[in-house]
Order: C-alpha cells, then structure tokens, then sequence
C-alpha cells in the first residue's frame, strides 16, 4: 500500500514547479504550460483523497471536469496568444498593456 | 340593455374616437375623414336611441334611474377619506338629452360636409373640432357628478373656441373667440367655486349625494362670506349657469360667437352648449331652490328674454338676429327655472334645440347661396330657395309662438308658470315684472323673427347682383335632409298631445298624452334621503311605470308651486295661452304692416327713438361698457396699481432687500468654501489620494508575474497563521 | 508489487521532466517535457485504481492540449525572452534573467515550507488506508455523470462548444483596416 503522502508530496511538487514556470517565464505561451502543471497536481489530489478518504468517486468525476475545463482554457488561451502575436508579432508578456492606460 | 359604464361608454366613445382618430390621421383618410365624424355620431344617436325607448317606453318608472360609478382616485390614509369616483347617471331627463344632443349633432354633421365642402384646408380641422365638441358634450350630459361635468364644460369651452376662431386668417374671428373664452371664464371661475363650495359640505360631488345632503339638512347653518352657504353655493353655479348660456350680464359673447361657420353656432350656439348651462342649473335646481335664489333666477332670465329681443329688433344682419334670439330664448329658460317650471324649461331646452338648429342650418343655406349675411342685401329668395325657405318658416312659426308648433307649447307653460307665479302664488305683485317682461319678450319674437323671415325671402330683390348670383335649389342629401328632418320635429304634436301642452284642447280625445310633461320631474330630495354610500354601484327605485301615478298636477314635486293651487295653475293658464297667442299673432301682423304691406315705415318707430335706436344698434353699450369702463377704467387701473405693488413694494423691498441679504450670505459661503471645503476637504482629499497613490502604485505595476508574486506571499501569510497543528 | 514498480516510474519522472520543464531555456523542449510528467501523472493514476481517469488524461492532455500547445509555439516562433531591463524600483528582481529563476525558487520555498505545514497536519489525520480491490470505474463514473453530476457534465458540454466556437472566432485571422 502506497502511502499517500507520497502522492500529496507530488502534487505539491508539481503546483511549486508550475508556479515557478508561471513566474520565472516571459514567453505566454510558457505560462499557460505553468498553469497545465497546477492544474494537474490539483486533480492528482482530487484522486488521491477518492481513494483515500472519500471510498467514492466524486474525486474522479472533478478531476474528469478539471481535464474538461483545462482543454477549454488551453484552446481559448492559445487562440487569444495567437490572436496577439498577430498583432503584436511578439509573445512577450510585459508587452500586454493595452489596458492600462 | 344591461346598464353598466361599459355599455353605456361608447356613447360618449364613438366621437371621442372620431376625434383622436382625426386628429391624428384625418389628413391621410379619403374627404379628410368626415365619414368618420358623422358615422361615429350617427352611431351614437343609435346608442342613444336604444336609451331613450328603454327609459321612454320601457317599464321603468319616471323617477327611476341609472348611477354606475367607479373609483378615480382614492387617497384615503386611515380616517381621512379623500375619494373622487367618476360614473354616470341616466334618468328620464338624460335619455331625452341625449337623444336631443346625437340627433341635432348627426343632422348638423351631415350639413357641415355640404356647408364646408371646398373649404381650403379648414375640412377636416372643423371635423376634429366638431367630434371632440359633440363627445364632450354627451359626456356631459352622461356625467353622474360635478367635477366630471365642470371637465367636459371646459373641453367644450375649449371648442368653442376653436370653432369660433375657425376663419383663423380673418381678424375679428379671432378676437371673437378670445371674447367667448374669457367672458364664459369668468362663469367657470364661478362654478368651480360653487363646486368646492358643494364638496366642503357634501365631500363629494355627484348628484345623488348632493340631493341625498340636502335632503338630510346638511347645508344648514354653514355660513360664508357672511351669507348661507347654500346660497353662495346655489349662487356660483347658476353664474355658471349665466356665462355658459349667455344670461345677463355675460350675454356679450355669443353675438360675437357667430364669427364661426354657421353649422358650428347651430351646434354649438343653439343646439348644444349653451344648453348645457340650463341643463347644470336644471340638475342643481334642489340647491337652487335650498339657497333661495329663484327669484334672482327669475328676473336674471327676464331681463335677458326681453333685451335680447328687443336689440333683435334693429339687426341687420342674419345670423345676429338668430344669435340674439338665442339669448332671449335661453332667457325664457330660465324663467322657467326662476319659478319653479322645472319641466317646461327642460321642454322648451328640447324644442329650442330642435328649431334653432334648424333656422341657423337654414340661415347657412341662404348664407352659402347669397355670399352674404346682410338682410338689406337679399329679398325675394323664395323663389330661389324654396326648400330652405319652406323649413325656414315653419322654425320660425315655432320660436313665434305659433299654436301648433313646438315652441309654443314649451313657451306658453313657460309663461303660464310665470304668470301664476307673478300674480297668483301669494307672493307680492311686484313680481309681475317677470311674466309682463316675458310677454313682452315673446310678441318682439314673433315680431322680428317675421321681420327677418319677411327681409330675406319675401318682396323683391333689393340687390340684383346678389339675386342673380344666387343658384336655384335643388334637393340635395346632405343640404336639405337636415333641414327637413329637423322642421318636421318642430310641431307640437311630437312634444305634447294637446294645444296648449297643459292638457287643454286635447288633439287626441282620451287623455295622458302629455308624455313630455309626465317624464321629467324635479329631483326630489326626500328620495335620496335614506341614501347611504353604501350602495354605490346600484341602480334602484326599479318600479314598473306608472302613467297615472305621475300624472302632471299630482305630484308634490311641482316645485315652486304650492300643489293646493291647482285651479291657480290652471287658470293662469288659459290666460296665458290666450294672451300668448293674441300677443304671437299681433307681433307677426306687425311686421306683416311694417316690412309686406309698407302701410307704416319704421323709421316712423325709428326716428322719434333715435337714441334708443342707437342704444340697441350697439347692444346696449354693453361691449363699450366691459371695454371702455371695465377693463380700460377698472381692470387697467387695477393693472397699474398691481404693477406698481409689483415693481415699486414687491421688487425694490422684497426683492431688492433679499438680494443684499444674499450677497452677505455669499461672502461668508464663498469664504467658507474657498478655504474648509476647497482647499482642506477638496484638495487635502487629492493630496492624501495622490500620496496613497505614489505608494501603491509600486505594486499596481501591470506586471502579471509580480502579481502572482505578492499572491504566493499573501497565501503563504494565511495558511502561516492558520491554526492547524 | 506491480504497484510499486509503477508508482516509483511514475514519480520518478514526474520530478525529473518538471523539474527539466522548469529550467530548459527552449519552450519547444519545455512542452515535450510536459508531456513526460502529463504521462507521469497517468500512471499515477492508475496505481490510485482511476483507470478511467488515467485514460482520459493521456487522451485529453497528450493527444489534445500538449499538441495544441506546441502548435501555439510554432505559430508564434517558439522565442524565449530575455530581460529588457524592465525594474521595478529596483527592489523587484529583472524578470527573464537568471535571477528571476533565484526568485522564483525563493517563492517555491516559501510555498514548499506551506506545504510541508500542511502536511504535517494531514498526516495526522486519521486516514481509513484499506486495500481497494482493483476494479474497474468506468460504469460507475458513466452512472455517476448521468445521475448526481448530470448538470455540470450538460453544462460542460456548453462550456467546450463555446470555447471551441470562441477561440475560432479571436483566433480568425482579420484584415487590418
């Protein structure tokens, strides 16, 4: 029987390295794939306390919708970067700043 | 016919749709939409129909009546009560009214799509006027309380105004029209105090329960202005009473009125609103005599029968004669209100309104044939206009006072009630004025009615041009129908079943045919006085009719005239008719002498009376008298002293003063806030924003990532202090 | 046995590509490194007896959303950027350059250690561990959907339809006017 600390342990990792990503890199597109990660370790926990606590499958069901909502948010995301790359001819994220003023 | 608001509306509706419909759409309908005037009139008069043979000849009894209302506006808090309902109220005397009101309209639309064909861009404005005049009207007469009648009586004021100042490119149209709106004011102004005067007792303002708080006494001891409340009250609304119906001395305006086209002074200045003057006096005739002002009622109406007539003398021109036989003729109404002859001045309301409409239709034909109104300039036109002529004359015996016709009948009980009432009734001979001034009234009628008869259409053409200008008649639909019908309704047989109206020389030989005189009584208070608000919505006293119950002299409501006097009642009568029909006949021969034979000439009468000749050629100097005296003496004084209060005490102290207090009051505000609002609370708030702002804008960076930053260290603080180990 | 094998595989690299995922320079290798922990986690999965789910993931995440990605990346040339000497107030480190990475790792610290709080409270949770037996989950969940979620699963359908007609829409190539 694995523990499932073990499991938490990872889905910890995984959020930390997604927040990482998501802080450290300048390209939209890598922020996106930072946010695939924390998405991930949140589903990855869902699953593990289904088994765990829960003996149901409720976790299995939201880790279902996480997955759904996450192609949604790639595929809107995506199209809005290269919406912007369009017409902008860069991916850069401190140059998104139409809005500010 | 189940009588509900709803089955009753379109009455009132079919016009009042003609109306808006007209007025909004008239220019884009085919002939300007006059088809829809006359056909929602006409649609009307078969509404009105229905009413009438239901009331008429149905099963109701004479005192039975219809009262619907429903509530307006309620803005009753607790125990204050403040309720307006509006409603109708039919009795025997509205579906007569009625009946009158639709069918004199109907006619008189029908002639104006003659009369006022090829009129340049007036046909369809005189339509809109002339439904929205008729709805109002029948609304009116539907109403079932003050307030609604006081709104259809400036509607129609309104009107008036409109149809008087329809030949707008002509001057003195206009004027003529600013005339009658500001001399019927002065009456209105009048009656709306007499109705606050009503609702202070009553609290509310419909028939029903005003008749129910007379009859429970609940105008007595009320006092204002130092007289009986009752008697202002009964006061205000009879000057209503006087500017509507034109009755000295607010009788200015409707000899003016007759600037407007012809069908309008038929609708408007015989047939219709000046009726309703007479009508609302009728209805408040219990307060009337509460407030004990028949007698000025009586010699009110004197005055104005016999002055009319007499300045009808000397006229010349066709349409003020018939204006002024107007006025004397409403005179004569309300005579019959003064002494107490309530049924025959409503007769005499009916049968007036049915010839008067007719000779002033009439009076339209010969106008439109001849391009004039000046009876010095016609003569002879029997041969031309032998239609109108015909039904001309068969009018004018009628408002003579010719035995057989309508007006004879009203008139002649007129008269009979007066004289008893002057000679017979106890009271002090003194008021033999009123019924001596109505006789005398009556033979100038006769006499200058024949005079214009015998001016117009007999002898010979006094000018040729205008002779030969005017076309032959030929019968045609919507000229010469009106007139007929209208003529035809003239005879006394339609009104009464006997000669005289008072069941003597029956024409039929079993008695009770004197349906008009049976059908329309005095309210009578005592009914209504266990009326309870309860029962609003109902209809009651619903008693099968019966013809001998009412029978004329036995009822006690007989107002005015003590029932015991009977044989009085019938004795003046006689006399009265007698002396009517001497004095009718006398008046015609005169001017049978003066203008067919020439045995006299008038100016023999005219010469030695130069100045009264004069006096009546200018009405009395009653316009110089309200001009030159009135307004230019009095109202301008008054004007200036008012401006002098205005710009001299009110502008220099009030004003003036309140200015300088205010320019004080502006230093210590300006000071005030230039430096605590402005400078502290104003600008402090922008200094301590901007300060705020130089801090938090270091992070308010747009950049996303530093966001996600300041979010890490912001949930690392939370779960930090969570207290969960 | 199995098990073990499998989950030790799984984390093991997990923690390798994410970790490459993090530090690579190129964003073309980063998403291949996605993919490795995105298969990773499905195998985690599975040892949690979600075979349904595990399953689901490799097709969503591996056969949908990594490739759009690397889709993304072609389209918009795939450059990573370094620091333009952006600061903020000179407090803030430069974004984009080798220190951002000292940063970032400084935040996951911090958060490791909110980790490593939270854990320790979990573990001493009461945790019913019994052996499942392994069996499969795709009825259940099928009944489950239809049944208690049948709401959200409708409503996720809307959610994919919009997103699919939205992102056509913002991504459509216009004409500059």
């Amino acid at each position: 029987m694995i523990p499932y600390i073990a499991y938490l342990g990872i889905s910890a990792f995984l959020f930390i390295i997604g927040l990482a990503i998501m802080m450290s890199r300048k390209n939209i597109v890598a922020i996106l794939l930072g946010i695939e990660f924390i998405l991930n370790a949140a589903a990855l926990n869902f699953v593990t306390y289904s088994k765990y606590s829960a003996h149901n499958l409720d976790g299995h069901i939201f880790a279902l919708f996480i997955i759904v909502i996450a192609a949604a948010e790639a595929a809107v995301g995506l199209a809005i970067v290269i919406r912007y790359f369009q017409l902008k001819e860069t991916v850069h994220i401190d140059e998104a700043s139409e809005l500010r003023n | 016919m189940e009588y509900t608001i709803t089955s009753i509306a379109p009455i009132f509706l079919f016009p009042f749709t003609a109306f808006v419909l007209n007025a909004f759409f008239g220019r884009k309908l085919p002939r300007e939409g006059d088809w829809l005037s006359v056909g929602a009139i006409f649609m009307s008069f078969v509404w009105a129909c229905r009413i009438f043979s239901d009331f008429i000849f149905g099963k109701f009894s004479t005192d039975y009546y219809v009262h619907k209302v429903f509530n307006w506006i309620d803005l009753s808090f607790g125990e204050q009560i403040f309720k307006i309902d509006l409603g109708i109220y039919i009795d025997n005397m509205t579906a007569i009214m009625l009946l009158m009101v639709t069918g004199a309209a109907t006619l008189i639309h029908l002639f104006s799509t003659w009369y006022m064909k090829g009129d340049e861009g007036g046909y369809g404005r005189f339509f809109i006027y002339l439904s929205l005049f008729t709805s109002a009207m029948l609304g009116l007469v539907l109403a079932d309380n003050l307030l609604l009648l006081f709104i259809f009586w400036e509607i129609m004021g309104f009107c008036s105004y409109s149809l008087i100042g329809y030949y707008n490119k002509k001057e003195r149209a206009g004027y003529a029209s600013i005339k009658a709106f500001m001399t019927t004011r002065v009456g209105d102004v009048f009656l709306l105090l007499g109705i606050l005067a009503i609702w202070s007792v009553v609290g509310n303002v419909n028939y029903v329960d005003i008749y129910s708080a007379i009859s429970q006494g609940l105008f007595e001891g009320k006092v204002v202005l130092g007289i009986s409340l009752a008697t202002f009250a009964a006061f205000c609304v009879f000057m209503g009473t006087i500017g509507k119906s034109a009755q000295f001395p607010l009788q200015v305006w409707l000899p003016d009125a007759m600037m407007g086209p012809t069908p309008c002074s038929a609708l408007i200045h015989a047939a219709t609103m000046v009726a309703a003057g007479v009508y609302l006096s009728l209805r408040m005739y219990p307060l009337m005599q509460l407030g004990d002002i028949t007698h000025f009622i009586a010699y009110i109406g004197a005055i104005t029968a016999f002055g009319a007539a007499t300045i009808a003398l000397v006229q010349t021109d066709l349409k003020a004669v018939l204006a002024f036989s107007t006025i004397s003729q409403l005179g004569y109404m309300v005579i019959g209100i003064g002494v107490g002859s309530y049924n025959a001045a409503f007769m005499h309301l009916i049968t007036h309104a049915v010839f008067k409409a007719c000779l002033f239709l009439s009076a339209g034909s010969v106008i439109h044939a001849v391009h004039t109104q000046e009876m010095p300039q016609m003569g002879g036109l029997r041969k031309k206009l032998p239609i109108t002529f015909m039904c001309m004359m068969l009018c004018t015996l009628a408002i003579a006072g010719i035995p057989f016709f309508s007006g004879f009948v009203s008139k002649d009980r007129i008269l009979g009630d007066a004289l008893y009432w002057g000679l017979f009734s106890g009271q002090s001979k003194v008021h033999f004025l009123v019924p001596f001034l109505g006789f005398a009234g009556a033979f100038l009628t006769a006499f200058y009615m024949f005079r214009m008869m015998f001016l117009t259409f007999f002898g010979t053409p006094r000018d040729q041009h205008v002779y030969d200008h005017c076309h032959k008649e030929t019968f045609s639909f919507n000229r010469n129908l009106p007139l007929i019908i209208l003529a035809t309704f003239t005879l006394g047989i339609f009104f009464s079943g006997s000669l005289t109206g008072q069941g003597i020389a029956k024409v039929f030989p079993k008695g009770g045919q004197e349906w008009f005189k049976i059908l329309v009584e005095a309210p009578q208070v005592k009914k209504f006085e266990s009326y309870t608000k309860e029962g609003f919505g109902f209809s009651d006293t619903r008693a099968e009719k019966s013809w001998e119950k009412a029978h004329y002299h036995h009822q006690s409501g007989y107002a005015g005239i003590n029932p015991e006097n009977e044989e009085g009642i019938h004795h003046a009568h006689v006399e009265g008719a007698i002396a009517s029909i001497i004095i009718a006949f006398s008046g015609v021969f005169l001017a049978f002498l003066l203008y067919i034979r020439r045995t006299i000439s008038p100016d023999k009468f005219v010469n030695p009376l130069r100045c009264w000749y004069e006096a009546l050629r200018r009405k009395y100097y009653f316009d110089e008298l309200y001009i030159d005296i009135f307004i230019k003496k009095v109202l301008l004084k008054f004007n200036e002293f008012l401006a002098f209060v205005d710009m001299g005490i009110y502008d220099r102290f009030a004003i003036d003063g309140w200015e300088k207090v205010n320019r004080v009051l502006f230093k210590a505000s300006k000071w005030f806030d230039d430096v605590v609002v402005d400078s502290i609370a104003v600008d402090g708030t922008g200094t301590s924003i901007n300060i705020f702002n130089l801090i938090l804008r270091i992070v308010q960076s747009g950049k996303i990532q530093l966001y996600f930053f300041i979010l890490l260290f912001v949930l690392a603080g939370y779960v930090w202090t969570l207290d969960i180990a | 046995m199995f098990i073990w094998v499998l989950f030790l595989i799984s984390a093991l690299l997990i923690l390798g590509t994410s970790v490459a995922a993090l530090v690579t320079k190129n964003i073309m290798h980063s998403c291949i490194y996605l993919l490795g922990t995105l298969l990773g986690i499905s195998g985690l999965y599975i040892t949690l007896n979600a075979d349904f789910v595990a399953v689901t993931q490799i097709m969503v995440y591996v056969g949908g959303i990594v490739i759009l990605m690397l889709f993304a990346v072609m389209l918009t040339g795939g450059k990573e950027f370094v620091s333009k000497g952006q600061q903020l107030l000179g407090l803030a480190p430069l974004m984009g350059s080798k220190s951002t990475y000292v940063f970032g790792l400084f935040g996951a610290l911090v958060f490791g250690g909110i980790f490593a709080k939270l854990i320790s409270y979990i573990v001493k949770l009461p945790i019913d561990s019994t052996e499942q037996k392994i069996q499969s989950t795709v009825e259940s969940i099928g009944k489950l959907l239809i049944t208690d979620h049948v709401l959200a699963f409708e409503l996720s359908s809307v959610l994919l339809l919009g997103a699919l007609v939205g992102s056509a829409i913002i991504a459509r190539p216009r004409r500059e006017s």
